[in-house]
C-alpha cells in the first residue's frame, strides 16, 4: 500500500532533478556572461576607477550624481532616442513596404526574397567602409549623383557636418537592418488566409481597404514585437556608428554606448562608464518590459 | 430575386482544364446545390460566379446582366466561406457591418440593418464578441449574418456546413431551408454531401470532371440518374451497377437471365453489352430468380444493408428491414423489382438507357 502511494512522488522528483541537470549548463553561462558582468558593472560603478590599472577609490553615488548632473549622459540620451526613432522608423516603412511588394506575384520573386537579405548579411565593417565611400565629400557617389541631378550645386559634407551626419547614420542604420522587418512581416503575410482577401473583395473593400482592414490588423503582433525588438537593439547599436561617424563632428551621434565605450577606453574613468551603462540598461528595461508583457499576453 | 446564367463557360488553369463548356440557367429564388466529388469543378464554378475567378471563355449574367467584367463587390453578390472568412480583429457586429460600410451606407441604417440580422439568426447576445470566443456555430450564423445584411440578389455558399459536428449541421440545414424559404432569394449551394443536397436543394447540379452530369431536381436527379456516374454517386448505399448484356427481352448475366420490360427503354435500345442499374432498396429477398450468398450484414439500426455475392461472382448491396435474421454465408434467392430497373450504356461514364420517368418504382421525397 504505502509503496505504491509514495511511487509517484519518487518519480516526479527523478524527473525534477533530471529537469534541473539539463537546464543547468544553460544557467551557468547565462551567469557567467550575463549576471556576472551585470553585477560587476554595478559595482564598478560605485568606485573612481582608472581603466589601465582597473584601480580606484570607493566613491558611493557619486558618479550617479555626476549622471544627473552633468550635460553628456542627457545629450547622449537624446542623441539615442533620435538615432532610435528615425532609425526604426525608416527601417519599418520600408520593411513593410518591400514585404509587400515581395508577397506579390512578381517576377524574380525568389531572387528578390534573397537578394534583400544581403544588407543584413553583410558585415558592419564592409558596410560601413562601402557608405563612407559613397558618402564622401571628395570623390563619393552620392555627391556626384545629387549634383547630376542637380538637386545640390556643391558637394556635401555628409559624414563631418550636422544635421548631415544623423541623416547619414540614420539611412545607413535602416538600410542595414530593414531586412529583418522584411523577413519577419513576409513570413506573417504568407500566412494571412486568403478567403479573408476573397470575402474583404465580395464586400466591396478595394486594395486600400485590404490592406488596412486585413493585412494590417493581421500583421499587428508581429509589428508590435518586431518594433519592441529592434528598439532594443538600435538603442544599444554601437559598431555601425563608431565605424562611421565615430560620435562626431564633435558629439553629435555620439549615442549612450558610444559616450560609455568614449568615457571607459577614451578618458579611461571606468566608473562613470559603469555608471553611464547602468543608467543606459534602466532605460532600455522599459523596452524590455514591455516585449516580455507583450510576448507573454501572446503566449 | 434575379436569375443566374452561366453560358459556355470554360475554365483551365494552364493545361488542365477546370470547367468545361458549362450551360446552367438558374431561375430567380431556386436553391441550387452544386454537388460532386472534390476537383470535379463546383467551387471553380462558384468563384468564377462571384468573381473571384476569371472565366477562360463564355458569359455570365446576374439578373439578366452579364458580369464577367465586374469585381466581385459589384456583382450585388454575397459568399458564405467553408472557413467563414470572418475578419478576426472585429467584432461579430463590426463583421456583419463591415460590408454595408464599404458601401457606404451611412451609420445608423448599418446598425439597423445588423440588429435586424442579428435577430433573425440569434446573434444578439453575441454582438460585441471576437471571432474567435465563438463555437463554430456561431461563427456560422455570423458568415450568414454578415451574407444577409447586404440584401444581395443571389446567394453564394461554399461547403458552409462541412466545419461543423454531424449534429449540429442538421441544425444548420434546417435553419439554411428556412432561410431560403423566408428570404426567397436565388441561392448557389456547394457541396460534396449528397444528404445536404438532395434535403436543401430545389434543383441539383451534379458535376464530376469538369462537366455538368446533369441538372435537375433530387427527385430526378435520384430516381433517373442521367448516367453510371450520377446513379453511383447519388444514394448511400449507392446504386447496384451489373455488367451483362442485353438479349432481346432479357438481361444476362453470367448464367443468370433477368427478364427485363422492354417497353421501359429508348426504342433504340439494341442487344449487346449493357449494364443494368437497381438501387439496393429495389431488391427482393426470398424471391426470384437469382442466387446469392450473404456475405456481410450491417445492421444501422433501421435498417440492415446486405452485401451479396451472385453466382457469377459481381457483389450487390440490398437494403431489407431491421431485425432480418440474414446470416453471413447463407444462400439467399432474390430478384429484381422489375419497374426499378435501369440500363445504361457499358463504359465509365455511359449514359441511361430509360425512357424519361421510368425506373423509378416510388418517389418518397421532400416537397419543396
Amino acid at each position: 500500500m504505502t509503496a505504491i502511494a509514495t511511487d509517484p512522488p519518487m518519480l516526479e522528483r527523478r524527473y525534477a532533478r533530471l529537469g534541473v541537470v539539463l537546464i543547468a549548463p544553460t544557467i551557468l553561462v547565462f551567469s557567467l556572461v550575463i549576471v556576472y558582468p551585470l553585477l560587476a558593472a554595478i559595482y564598478l560603478s560605485l568606485f573612481s576607477i582608472y581603466t589601465p590599472t582597473l584601480q580606484g577609490e570607493f566613491v558611493g553615488l557619486d558618479n550617479y550624481a555626476k549622471l544627473l548632473t552633468q550635460k553628456a549622459f542627457w545629450s547622449s540620451l537624446g542623441t539615442t532616442l533620435i538615432w532610435t526613432v528615425g532609425t526604426l522608423s525608416l527601417q519599418i516603412l520600408a520593411g513593410v513596404g518591400l514585404a509587400l511588394l515581395l508577397h506579390q506575384n512578381i517576377w524574380f520573386r525568389s531572387l528578390a526574397r534573397s537578394l534583400v537579405l544581403f544588407p543584413y548579411f553583410l558585415s558592419t565593417v564592409v558596410a560601413v567602409l562601402v557608405w563612407r565611400w559613397l558618402f564622401n565629400d571628395l570623390y563619393g557617389a552620392l555627391n556626384h549623383g545629387l549634383m547630376q541631378l542637380g538637386v545640390i550645386d556643391m558637394p556635401l559634407d555628409w559624414l563631418g557636418s550636422m544635421p548631415n551626419a544623423m541623416i547619414g547614420v540614420i539611412l545607413v542604420g535602416a538600410w542595414k537592418y530593414f531586412p529583418f522587418v522584411v523577413i519577419a512581416v513576409l513570413a506573417r503575410l504568407q500566412t494571412i488566409p486568403e478567403h479573408l482577401y476573397e470575402a474583404a473583395r465580395i464586400d466591396g473593400a478595394g486594395p486600400v481597404s485590404r490592406f488596412f482592414d486585413v493585412t494590417l490588423p493581421q500583421l499587428r503582433s508581429v509589428l508590435t514585437v518586431i518594433i519592441l525588438l529592434r528598439a532594443i537593439w538600435d538603442f544599444k547599436e554601437f559598431d555601425l556608428l563608431y565605424l562611421l561617424t565615430g560620435g562626431g563632428p564633435v558629439t553629435s551621434t555620439q549615442t549612450l554606448s558610444l559616450l560609455v565605450y568614449q568615457e571607459a577606453f577614451g578618458l579611461n574613468r571606468m566608473g562613470q562608464a559603469a555608471a553611464y551603462s547602468v543608467g543606459m540598461m534602466l532605460v532600455m528595461l522599459v523596452f524590455m518590459i514591455l516585449y516580455i508583457r507583450r510576448t507573454g499576453r501572446e503566449s | 430575386m434575379a436569375n443566374v446564367t452561366l453560358s459556355k463557360v470554360r475554365k483551365s488553369f494552364g493545361a488542365f482544364t477546370a470547367l468545361e463548356e458549362l450551360n446552367m440557367e438558374i431561375a430567380a429564388g431556386e436553391f441550387i446545390a452544386l454537388l460532386g466529388p472534390s476537383g470535379c469543378g463546383k467551387s471553380t464554378t462558384l468563384r468564377i460566379l462571384a468573381g473571384l475567378e476569371f472565366p477562360t471563355s463564355g458569359e455570365i449574367s446576374i439578373d439578366d446582366r452579364r458580369v464577367n467584367d465586374l469585381p466581385p463587390g459589384k456583382r450585388d453578390i454575397a459568399m458564405v466561406f467553408q472557413s467563414y472568412a470572418l475578419y478576426p480583429h472585429m467584432t461579430v457586429a463590426e463583421n456583419i457591418a463591415y460590408p454595408l460600410k464599404k458601401h457606404g451606407v451611412k451609420r445608423p441604417e448599418r446598425e439597423a440593418a445588423v440588429r435586424q440580422a442579428a435577430e433573425l439568426l440569434q446573434l444578439e447576445p453575441l454582438l460585441d464578441r471576437k471571432p474567435k470566443q465563438l463555437s463554430g456555430g456561431q461563427q456560422q450564423r455570423v458568415a450568414l449574418g454578415r451574407a444577409l445584411v447586404r440584401d444581395p440578389k443571389v446567394f453564394l455558399l461554399d461547403e458552409p456546413l462541412s466545419n461543423l459536428d454531424a449534429k449540429l449541421r442538421s441544425y444548420m440545414r434546417a435553419e439554411l431551408i428556412e432561410l431560403h424559404r423566408r428570404l426567397g432569394k436565388t441561392m448557389v449551394y456547394v457541396t460534396h454531401d449528397q444528404l445536404e443536397a438532395m434535403t436543401m436543394a430545389t434543383r441539383i447540379a451534379v458535376m464530376h470532371g469538369g462537366r455538368l452530369q446533369q441538372f435537375d431536381t433530387p427527385e430526378m436527379v435520384y430516381n433517373c440518374p442521367a448516367n453510371r456516374f450520377v446513379a453511383s454517386f447519388i444514394g448511400t448505399p449507392s446504386m447496384n451497377q451489373l455488367e451483362g448484356r442485353v438479349e432481346g427481352g432479357a438481361f444476362i448475366l453470367g448464367p443468370d437471365r433477368i427478364a427485363i420490360d422492354r417497353t421501359m427503354f429508348r426504342d433504340d435500345l439494341a442487344d449487346g453489352p449493357a449494364v443494368l442499374g437497381i438501387r439496393p432498396e429495389y431488391i427482393q429477398i426470398g424471391r426470384g430468380p437469382l442466387q446469392a450468398t450473404v456475405r456481410l450484414a450491417e445492421n444501422t439500426g433501421h435498417e440492415t444493408i446486405l452485401t451479396l455475392e451472385l453466382s457469377e461472382g459481381s457483389r450487390i448491396t440490398a437494403r431489407v428491414e431491421a431485425g432480418s435474421r440474414h446470416k453471413v454465408g447463407q444462400v439467399l434467392s432474390l430478384g429484381l423489382q422489375n419497374d426499378a430497373v435501369h440500363l445504361f450504356e457499358p463504359g465509365e461514364n455511359g449514359a441511361r438507357l430509360n425512357k424519361e420517368q421510368t425506373g423509378a418504382a416510388v418517389i418518397p421525397m421532400r416537397a419543396q
